[in-house]
């Protein structure tokens, strides 16, 4: 154990004297006039973020000695200030991300606490979410189960899978492989604008349309059903495989496939046995992001489904559809308070657990592809 | 005997048989089949009804058993040297796997509900089933293997729409505590439908001549197939809201000098030539004709603001990443945040917007929060697609610059800047497109009533007003509840017909509504895909 820390301490060590090195580089380079331009315009930006973080009236005062500090350092270093600039904005990006974290996991701990479970004799917080399927936010016993919702979820997203996987990997092989350029003007922008629909017209099509027809074909009692809402939840999802799939296709090199075509082979079974085995990853990343954004789509859900937080009778029941991590936020946000409205926000931390997961997998498959073809990332 | 023949196969192959012409008719009976079960499942075709004086589903029966029967003739045929074709030995496995999958299904369903044998004999049969047809079609050579399940598949079920089996009255109680049935409605259409897939799959392969060929032209008949039905798909798609829509929307519209409401161009007063008082009115008890004109207004001013915020920050990031880091440790770890941000779902952005905005802006939900919430679900896109096209600028460019002695940030400003904005601009108009039709977000953070009068529309320029206590600056129109489209939209659906019944015709008012707003998502996307068209031009002119 000890080498390993004394390994880990010495390579952040390494790391921290790399940083200052190159800090006392940057101080030592530049005119102290632009340093202290440079060191006001952090200082004060920084403080208008702590301000703004406390809720303070007087945010607007180290706002102003930002702007004021920047615009004088734009007239006279724009070569610091402009680096100093754009640095800011990239770290701002990593900030958002660390805000969304922190926020939607401070809200959900009071009902994590609430629903403490013991298993094995250690009280495990929020455990009694995952473990009963009730969901009862007003007689008690007050429950705020999950478990209903992650089923809806699962459930729309595999058949939104089945639906986006096979048609949005065709799809990006006749865009990127077979089709004629001419083809190809004209169905591109045509995917692109598919992905461009607003999920609430989907949704409100969903309602209007396939829900009274899809109740008359099944004769179920009421609308809403698994099966509906995940069929459009795929195709909202199959423009994002198709784009992602068709850019791991392209990124296949020319000479790879043109080598096999030299062989004799069809268009077709250079597909099969050059191009495809080689971007597999890619579009199997493809796939993984389409999934990420079925299990995210929330507004055709919201309206298409009952609203019923329970599991649906039995598991398997694709007719019936009654509610997803997502739906039940969009459609409970505005009576909830309370513990019910941290409830919404534990579904929100799931589904963004979950999604990340799901961009960081498909990020790190894209990116073992591009090392292995050998091609610029 | 397959190996006999390859040897005097021609090289080139282009007299037309009549073996060709019969597996193109099959092809040609395949997409029959194919629109008439699509349009069965959309009930432009009654089951019930005949068509060209025969009953539908006996039509469809007939037509199924005859491909069924021409497809395994193909297969039988070329086994046995009447057709001249060229089979591989075996057809693959995930052909096999494909074959297999609905004779599952049958099986089980006819052991399990059609005999009445119960769902263990059920699951037995279907796996057996499904194992035979595995079977049949692995083993034997290509030729037969393509074809005799699936011909058998095609007529059996053709044979069972014929016969009566499964007629139009056909019900199949499920049986579950949530009550659900199979309807004959959905069945018939569907088993057609996929019929029709596996037979225009058979008979485009028997057209090939089986082998490398037949196989390069059933998977092209299923691609192309695949991507029409994408296109098809999105133009009924937008042809329906806009065939809904435009009662609605054209609803007291008029056409001609001084129909329009007042407004003032360069200082003078003039009116409109047209009026269309959907876009142009609130909602309000004494209007003649109800419009949605304050979420028009929501909606400009939420993408003018993300805008703001996201474009400045996105490029300045995007730059930063590009120009001036090196690669490492930092950069991934921005990669990783832009893309892990651009997945996020939408409504984690408004949770997000909801706990740490709204708090921060007079604690109730206002037009500042939704802006901001929108510009961060932005943001990730703007640098995504910036640093695409600032990693597409040649680094000649970059070269040239630096040889002339410039600083770095000269190089940016005066050449990567300029030569980055087109791919810039097209990302930009694209994701705004994608922004302006989000409704989750903006339900948590800035959706206020959805009836609003024109008296409400947000003038946020007039609103500007400074203060004596901090902050000192203040603007009401921000920070109050206002609609927007995606937002009014869902309000409507929602709220039920009820609530809406002082917009008369709520039905009309909502279609219009849905497609007031896929016109501005859409023309948001036509903008940036005619930039993109218009910069590659140029460029290839250059």
């Amino acid at each position: 154990m000890a080498p390993v820390t004394d390994a880990l301490n010495g390579r952040v060590r390494g790391a921290l004297t790399a940083r200052l090195r190159r800090l006392r580089g940057f101080v030592d380079d530049t005119d102290p006039p632009a340093l202290a331009i440079v060191a006001a315009m952090t200082l004060s930006l920084f403080a208008t973020l702590v301000g703004f973080l406390a809720v303070s009236d007087l945010t607007i005062v180290p706002f102003v000695a930002f702007a004021t500090s920047t615009a004088i350092g734009w007239v006279l270093y724009q070569e610091e200030t402009a680096y100093t600039i754009a640095l800011m904005m990239t770290v701002s990006t990593i900030l958002i991300l660390g805000l969304i974290i922190v926020f939607i996991f401070r809200e959900s701990v009071p009902v994590i606490r609430y629903e403490s479970a013991t298993a094995f004799g250690v009280t495990v917080p929020g455990l009694r979410m995952f473990i009963q399927p009730n969901w009862d936010a007003v007689s008690p016993p007050i429950r705020y189960s999950m478990v209903p919702m992650i089923h809806g979820t699962v459930m729309v997203t595999l058949i939104a899978s089945v639906v986006a996987a096979p048609l949005g990997v065709s799809a990006a092989l006749f865009l990127s492989e077979i089709a004629p350029p001419t083809v190809r003007e004209v169905i591109k922008p045509g995917v692109e604008i598919l992905a461009g629909v607003p999920s609430i017209v989907y949704g409100f099509i969903g309602f209007t349309v396939l829900g009274p027809w899809a109740s008359d074909q099944f004769q179920t009692t009421g609308q809403g059903s698994y099966l509906f809402v995940g069929i459009v939840v795929g195709l909202m999802a199959l423009p994002t495989v198709v784009s992602v799939a068709e850019d791991a296709l392209s990124s296949v090199p020319e000479s790879m496939k043109s080598g096999s075509l030299a062989m004799g082979t069809t268009d077709w079974q250079t597909m099969t046995s050059i191009t495809l085995p080689a971007a597999f990853s890619g579009v199997s990343a493809a796939v993984l992001l389409g999934v990420g954004r079925a299990i995210g789509e929330t507004m055709a859900a919201t309206v298409m489904l009952r609203g019923v937080p329970r599991l649906t009778e039995p598991l398997v029941n694709v007719f019936y559809g009654q509610e997803t991590l997502t739906s039940i936020i969009a459609r409970n946000y505005g009576e909830a308070d309370g513990l019910q409205m941290d409830a919404l926000f534990v579904a929100g931390v799931i589904l963004f657990v979950t999604v990340l997961v799901i961009s960081i997998g498909a990020q790190y498959i894209e990116w073992r592809m591009h090392e292995r073809l050998g091609g610029e990332i | 005997m397959a190996g006999e023949r390859r040897t005097d196969a021609k090289l080139v192959e282009s007299e037309t048989t009549e073996t060709d012409a019969a597996a193109g008719a099959a092809v040609g009976l395949s997409a029959v089949l194919f629109a008439l079960a699509v349009a069965a499942l959309f009930e432009r075709v009654s089951l019930t009804g005949s068509l060209f004086g025969v009953g539908t589903v006996t039509l469809l029966g007939g037509l199924l058993t005859a491909l069924g029967v021409a497809v395994v003739a193909f297969g039988v045929g070329s086994r046995l040297g009447y057709v001249e074709t060229d089979p591989d030995r075996s057809v693959g496995l995930v052909a096999g796997l494909g074959a297999a999958l609905p004779w599952v299904v049958v099986g089980g369903s006819a052991a399990s509900q059609t005999l009445g044998l119960g769902t263990a004999v059920g699951v037995v049969a279907g796996v057996a089933a499904g194992g035979a047809a595995f079977a049949l079609t692995v083993l034997p050579c290509e030729d037969l293997g393509s074809t005799l399940p699936l011909g058998c598949l095609l007529a059996l079920t053709g044979l069972v729409f014929l016969s009566g089996v499964i007629g139009p009255e056909w019900v199949w109680e499920l049986g579950w505590t949530q009550q659900a049935a199979i309807t004959a409605e959905f069945l018939i259409p569907a088993s057609t439908l996929f019929a029709a897939l596996y037979g225009g799959w058979a008979s485009a392969k028997a057209y090939g001549g089986f082998g490398a060929r037949g196989r390069h032209m059933g998977a092209y008949v299923l691609v192309y197939l695949n991507a029409l039905s994408i296109v098809a798909f999105l133009l009924i798609l937008v042809a329906y809201v806009a065939v809904q829509g435009l009662p609605g929307l054209l609803n007291g519209a008029e056409l001609g000098l001084g129909s329009g409401p007042q407004t003032t161009v360069l200082g003078a007063s003039v009116a409109l030539p047209v009026s269309v008082p959907f876009v142009m009115n609130g909602v309000a008890l004494f209007n003649d004709f109800q419009g949605v004109l304050p979420a028009i207004v929501g909606t400009v001013w939420l993408v003018v603001g993300a805008v703001v915020l996201a474009v400045p920050l996105g490029v300045g990031a995007a730059l930063f990443l590009t120009e001036y880091a090196e690669r490492g440790r930092f950069t991934q770890v921005v990669e990783v945040a832009t893309n892990g941000l651009w997945s996020t779902p939408s409504i984690v952005f408004g949770l997000f917007g909801f706990a740490f905005l709204v708090p921060r802006f007079g604690n109730g939900k206002s037009l500042l929060s939704g802006m901001i919430t929108l510009g961060f679900m932005l943001l990730p896109l703007v640098v995504i697609t910036s640093r695409e096209a600032m990693l597409s600028v040649p680094d000649e460019y970059r070269d040239a610059s630096a040889a002339l002695g410039v600083s770095k940030w000269q190089t940016i400003r005066s050449v990567v800047l300029p030569a980055a904005l087109p791919g810039v601009v097209t990302g930009v108009i694209l994701g705004v497109g994608r922004i302006a039709g989000e409704t989750a977000p903006i339900l948590l953070t800035m959706a206020g009533g959805t009836f609003l009068p024109g008296s409400q529309t947000v003038d946020v320029l007039g609103s500007f007003q400074f203060t004596t206590a901090p902050p000192f600056v203040a603007n009401p129109a921000l920070m109050e509840a206002t609609s927007a489209l995606p937002y009014q939209l869902y309000a409507l659906i929602s709220a039920g017909v009820g609530a809406s019944s002082n917009v008369g015709n709520a039905d009309e008012f909502r279609w219009a509504t849905a497609l007031v707003l896929l016109v501005v998502v859409l023309s948001f996307y036509a903008i940036g895909i005619a930039t993109r068209y218009y910069f590659r031009r140029r460029l290839r002119h250059t």
